[in-house]
């Protein structure tokens, strides 16, 4: 007889608490509902950034990009990942999660703190991107509502470590250490405490300013505090990510890392310090002196650089192993070759190790080199860099593992398999297309934020672009457009399955 | 044990050499394009 409260997954062989089982789902699904949003936000963005289309103004085209923004980088995947985190402890180690009401409470603030910035936002009265730079004011209630979102991540952070403890007490799992994956996950967690308390620490003085409270805030001082936040958590995303590659691995070709060990020190390697990659984005502040940014992204940084480098070659090696173990030896790519291609979750990892490897990894070191970065900051090029490290990464990656949550804790069987199928690779193409066509436009110099980069707003000043940039714009709208029907087909197929699925037992 | 039993992931073993080439390559040519804005005299 199944343990009072628990289910014996059928699949995995799992004890699924049900508490954790609900948490689950409500986080994933609220993910998913913020990621239509932000997705359409995207796409009018977009199509106002695509010269032959430029379809808002001013006004609308800087509020959507804020909704974009918040939505797409915090929302999305933090609820993701607050999903992650109940997995990869009460699931993944079958025990009960801690504190299930505390879990209820953390996902009403950050669901309140949510929708208060989106209102908001689309109520015009917060167009302050997501960036927030003071002396850019928003109303009080959005920072509020940031301050909520934070406050109740956090709480599903203090869960998930409280679980974890719970989990060792009991005894519930055989390893001496607790499994890769949630070893991962407990680094992105204590990475999400630091990230959350900066997120904490600038919001709170900042809604004391929009309130009349405190009368100024140094812009400085909010740049160093805020990317603290605005970076860190997607480090956050990055450790998630990767704990999800190690995930996938494991269930869709059966992969073990050739070195657990070196991957574990690659996870601290991310705790220790991955949190000075923010300062890169103070390189071209006068404030702090060259010796600081230089010793902070010049060195420190890589040690963050190489636990990447690690884990990107630790999961395609264990996979290479796993799959010649399967009889996949002949020549060097016999493996690569008949992977599982069929498997939704199994292509989105492939892509997400391309894209957050080739296109996001290499311009993220590039990009904070002190020299080069005088001329990329500001430009499209961080914006391209930043989107295959998100979107082509850490986005594709949680789509990938959707594919399996959806079958083992929804108990659904995927509807519309084929769409699925194809899903990954629309959405890779669309984003890595999408990711080069900006960082070769700002390597023209287009700026990063600017409504309308054809004309600056009917500006006195002309000034004509070199026309190759034009052809990368329109590269750009059309990869936009990609990218989009590879997220609506994420989007119907998760809301298909949810709806219309077969039920697995 | 042979040497070939004891390397067990050839086929990544070139992907990390490609990826080390573009590596390079993308260094070397945000350099270069530093270099042609930025003169030094």
């Amino acid at each position: 007889m199944a343990e009072q409260g628990f289910r014996t997954c059928s699949v995995t062989g799992l004890k699924v608490h049900l508490p954790a089982e609900r948490l689950i789902k409500a986080n994933a699904v609220t993910a998913i509902i913020f990621i239509a949003i932000g997705g359409a936000a995207a796409l009018l963005a977009a199509l106002t950034r695509w010269p032959a289309v430029h379809l808002l103004g001013p006004e609308w085209f800087y509020r959507v990009l804020t909704a974009h923004g918040f939505d797409m980088l915090i929302v999305w995947i933090i609820f993701f990942e607050i999903a992650a985190l109940y997995l990869g402890s009460a699931v993944l180690l079958s025990v009960r999660i801690a504190a299930p009401l505390v879990g209820w409470v953390a996902y009403i603030l950050m669901l309140g703190g949510a929708v208060l910035v989106n209102i908001m936002v689309l109520a015009g009265k917060s167009d302050v991107l997501f960036t927030s730079y003071p002396p850019l004011m928003a109303h009080p209630l959005f920072y509020l509502g940031v301050i909520l979102f934070a406050v109740g991540a956090l709480i599903g952070v203090a869960l998930f470590f409280a679980t974890l403890y719970k989990a060792r007490k009991e005894k519930t799992y055989t390893h001496q250490s607790f499994p890769l994956v949630t070893f991962g996950l407990f680094a992105a967690a204590c990475i999400a405490v630091t990230t959350l308390l900066h997120g904490a620490g600038i919001y709170i003085p900042t809604l004391l300013w929009s309130l009349g409270i405190i009368h100024d805030i140094d812009p400085s001082a909010y740049r160093l505090v805020w990317w603290g936040l605005g970076h860190s958590s997607q480090q956050i995303n990055v450790t998630a990510m990767i704990s999800v590659w190690y995930l996938i691995g494991a269930l869709s070709v059966g992969m073990k890392p050739i070195n657990e060990k070196l991957c574990r020190t690659a996870f601290v390697l991310y705790i220790l310090f991955i949190d000075v990659a923010s300062e890169h984005h103070l390189l071209v502040d006068p404030v702090f002196g060259n010796a600081h940014k230089i010793w902070n992204t010049g060195y420190v940084m890589h040690l963050a650089v190489l636990a990447s480098m690690i884990h990107a070659l630790a999961v395609p090696a264990g996979i290479e192993v796993a799959l010649r173990k399967q009889g996949y030896t002949k020549g060097l790519f016999e493996w690569f070759k008949m992977a599982p291609w069929g498997n939704p979750a199994f292509s989105a990892t492939v892509w997400s190790i391309f894209i957050f490897g080739f296109l996001a990894g290499i311009t993220g070191v590039v990009f904070g080199n002190e020299q080069i970065n005088m001329t990329a900051h500001n430009t499209w090029r961080i914006t391209g860099h930043f989107h295959a490290t998100v979107v082509g990464g850490t986005t594709i990656a949680f789509m990938g593992v959707t594919y399996y949550i959806l079958p083992l804790i929804f108990r659904r069987q995927i509807w519309a398999l084929s769409l699925a199928r194809i899903q990954p690779w629309l959405y890779g193409i669309g984003i890595t297309m999408l990711s080069a066509s900006m960082m070769l436009a700002g390597a023209y110099g287009i700026p990063r934020r600017h409504w309308d980069i054809a004309n600056f707003g009917g500006s006195p000043f002309a000034f004509a672009w070199d026309p190759t940039v034009y052809i990368w714009l329109g590269v750009f709208g059309i990869a936009a457009l990609l990218a989009v029907a590879g997220g609506i087909i994420y989007v119907a197929v998760s809301a298909g399955t949810l709806l219309w699925g077969k039920k697995v037992e | 044990m042979s040497g070939k039993e004891s390397f067990p992931a050839p086929g990544t073993f070139v992907l990390a050499l490609i990826f080390l080439v573009v590596f390079i390559a993308v260094y070397f040519l945000n350099l270069k394009y530093l270099g042609s804005v930025w003169e030094v005299r």
